[in-house]
């Protein structure tokens, strides 16, 4: 069998069937179960028919958000008004600006990361720390986060800080650790300062390696994001999964989850297309 | 291969020597969560009541505990055969989504177990603008309307700011944050709460008796199975249960609602506490009259009410008697063919007569 032969080669039309397959059994074995469910019980909530997702998707994307139905409410206003009041665009703004925050955050985290890996004062100050600090599991300690900064949007950043910035701070460090010491000193004899020499000799190296170490990291920030939205909220994509949750409207939940899916995937690849732009000496995956 | 082989080979094995006895009773499973009215199903299945009037009817009742969100979850997708969840979650959840749903016990209700709170003397007249913390879409989010209701200040209710908060944490988020006026929850937390300094009660559930009513409801497919192992659960479930009700009252109830408490990792203080505020149905006899009672229709029709103004019925549900209800005495509120809850109070009434 071709499948356990190191040398094999698909062909093309092999390789498009087979990648696709596993979503096709997927998408059929959800179907399969919905449709038994369905036919047990017509009103199934648990998992919708297509025809209700749907529904459920397209009344979140262009129905005005319950909460003001009496501002907009006009059915024939135009698409775009009617998105821009819908509660899937009201959910994804909200979320979105703090996922932008709590990634931002990340690229000063990469900044302090190669600070510590070459210049040994900053290092011995926070190296030790910040190994502490990674393995401290950032929900466990969520009542001292609220007091720290409250329940409102900086609770929720910072819970992606606390969260996220360790591993991408100490990636940063292994990965100035990895700049061979030849460069540096040759820097230092070309006439370089100690700042030239980070920011214009190792930074530039490690810059898409960090890119790429942030764009990993991309599913963690999610993760929290979405955690602190779960726990206190009035906003944002998580808000909304959870209050359906307790109506068990999956029909609007699956429908969220893979437009989150898409967003995120969205980013990954803007993010892997800029690192290609700004290096494309840069060859790693 | 041959190791998978043996393996099944030894599972089967395994599985038939320890699991005779489960082959050929038929087995239910109850599921149920930490809370002052459904804590004595930890005494139940831990001190063999259950066991006792499982055997006495030729099944087997498994306990199993969950999350609140969980179990209803679980009941829904048809993994447990029985529940326990409040009147206004029964309807919402597993009626609004199709699945027939009766309820067998009514264990109690909440008699001020539920508060809203506020700190710096704001009153119900001066919440609109501010913040409150609750769990959206449940008992408290129902609570608290009725609260504004009731003092007059229905039209503001949307000028308040529900900030959804998840029960594991809604104390320290209520007592970090100044800026959140209000909260609103349930004991224990609500006990803890009311420690805090400058929080005031405004109002709880004991202003609006036998509204939020605690049942255990079983699956009616289940319930009529043709074999009638349904019926015999059921009753035995509801044997089980006055059992407990009637150890919990008996002489020597502290012992037993210390075992109690410990459901919740609690302890018998704090729990009696709970039960002060919480309107128990120890006999038979109690909770027939409240079920019976033309009461309930009216407090039913204000939950139904609240469930459908807020899309917690479903998205298809053109009115509220697309969910119907029927009532111990037959009549039906709502749309007599679809009717999704029901009250049913024949294993109850058995109890009372002393007949399971």
């Amino acid at each position: 069998m071709s499948f356990f032969r190191i040398n094999a080669v698909p062909n093309r039309t092999t390789a498009l069937a087979l990648s696709w397959s596993l979503f096709v059994a997927g998408t059929a074995l959800y179907f399969w179960t919905s449709h038994q469910r369905h036919v047990e019980n017509p009103e199934d909530r648990v998992v919708p028919s297509l025809s209700q997702m749907v529904k459920g998707m397209s009344d979140a994307a262009l129905k005005p958000d319950e909460a003001d139905e009496q501002e907009a409410g006009a059915e024939n206003a135009p698409l775009w008004q009617r998105v821009h009041s819908s509660m899937l665009w009201k959910d994804t703004l909200a979320s979105g600006k703090r996922f932008l925050w709590g990634l931002g955050l990340l690229f000063p985290a990469a900044i302090i990361g190669m600070h510590m890996a070459l210049f040994p004062y900053v290092g011995t100050v926070f190296l030790r720390f910040i190994l502490f600090f990674d393995k401290i599991i950032a929900l466990s300690v969520l009542p001292i986060l609220f007091i720290a900064f409250g329940i409102d949007e900086l609770s929720k950043i910072m819970l992606i800080v606390i969260g996220v910035t360790p591993t991408v701070i100490l990636d940063a460090f292994n990965l100035t650790k990895g700049v061979p010491p030849e460069q540096i000193v040759k820097g230092f004899t070309l006439g370089a300062g100690d700042f030239t020499v980070a920011y214009m000799v190792v930074l530039r190296q490690i810059w898409p390696r960090v890119l790429n170490s942030i764009r990993l990291n991309l599913k963690p920030v999610a993760l929290f994001l979405f955690s602190g939205e779960m726990i206190a909220s009035t906003d944002g994509l998580a808000y909304r999964i959870a209050l359906l949750r307790r109506n068990l409207s999956m029909d609007v939940i699956i429908p969220y989850v893979l437009w989150v899916a898409l967003l995120l995937f969205l980013v990954d690849f803007g993010m892997r297309l800029l690192n290609k732009r700004l290096h494309p000496w840069f060859r790693e995956a | 291969m041959a190791v998978a082989l043996r393996l099944l080979l030894s599972l089967v094995l395994v599985t038939g020597l320890t699991l005779p006895a489960f082959a050929q009773k038929p087995s239910f499973t109850v599921g149920w969560s930490v809370y002052v009215g459904w804590n004595p199903y930890y005494y139940m299945a831990k001190s063999g009541i259950l066991r006792k009037w499982a055997d006495k009817y030729g099944i087997a009742i498994k306990a199993q505990r969950f999350d609140y969100a969980a179990s209803i979850d679980a009941f829904v997708a048809g993994n447990v055969d029985a529940c326990v969840m409040t009147n206004m979650e029964a309807l919402d959840l597993p009626a609004a989504s199709g699945i027939d749903t009766t309820a067998v016990i009514v264990g109690d209700y909440s008699n001020g177990n539920d508060v809203v709170f506020a700190r710096n003397g704001a009153t119900f007249k001066t919440l609109a603008g501010k913040r409150v913390l609750l769990v959206q879409k449940t008992v408290s989010e129902y609570l608290f309307e009725r609260g504004m209701v009731l003092n007059g200040m229905e039209s503001q209710l949307k000028q308040v700011k529900l900030v959804n908060t998840s029960d594991s944490d809604i104390v320290t988020a209520y007592m970090s944050d100044a800026s959140a006026t209000g909260v609103v929850t349930w004991k224990p937390l609500a006990s803890q709460v009311a420690k805090m300094k400058g929080v005031t009660s405004l109002f709880s559930s004991s202003q609006v008796p036998g509204e939020i009513l605690d049942l255990a409801v079983v699956r009616t497919d289940v319930l009529n199975r043709a074999d009638g192992s349904g019926q015999k659960f059921a009753k035995a479930l509801t044997g089980a249960w006055y059992e407990t009700m009637a150890q919990m009252s008996g002489p020597n109830a502290d012992k037993v609602l210390t075992v109690v408490a410990e459901a919740g990792q609690d302890t018998l203080a704090s729990y009696k506490e709970q039960l002060a505020t919480t309107k128990l149905f120890y006999k038979p006899a109690e909770a027939l009259e409240m079920t019976r009672s033309a009461g309930l229709k009216e407090k039913m029709a204000l939950v139904r009410q609240f469930c459908f103004k807020h899309g917690l019925l479903g998205k298809n549900v053109a009115s509220p008697d697309d969910v119907a209800i029927r009532y111990a005495d037959g009549t039906v509120q709502g749309k007599k063919e679809r009717v999704r809850l029901r009250f049913e109070t024949s294993y109850m009434q058995l109890a009372g007569e002393g007949k399971l």
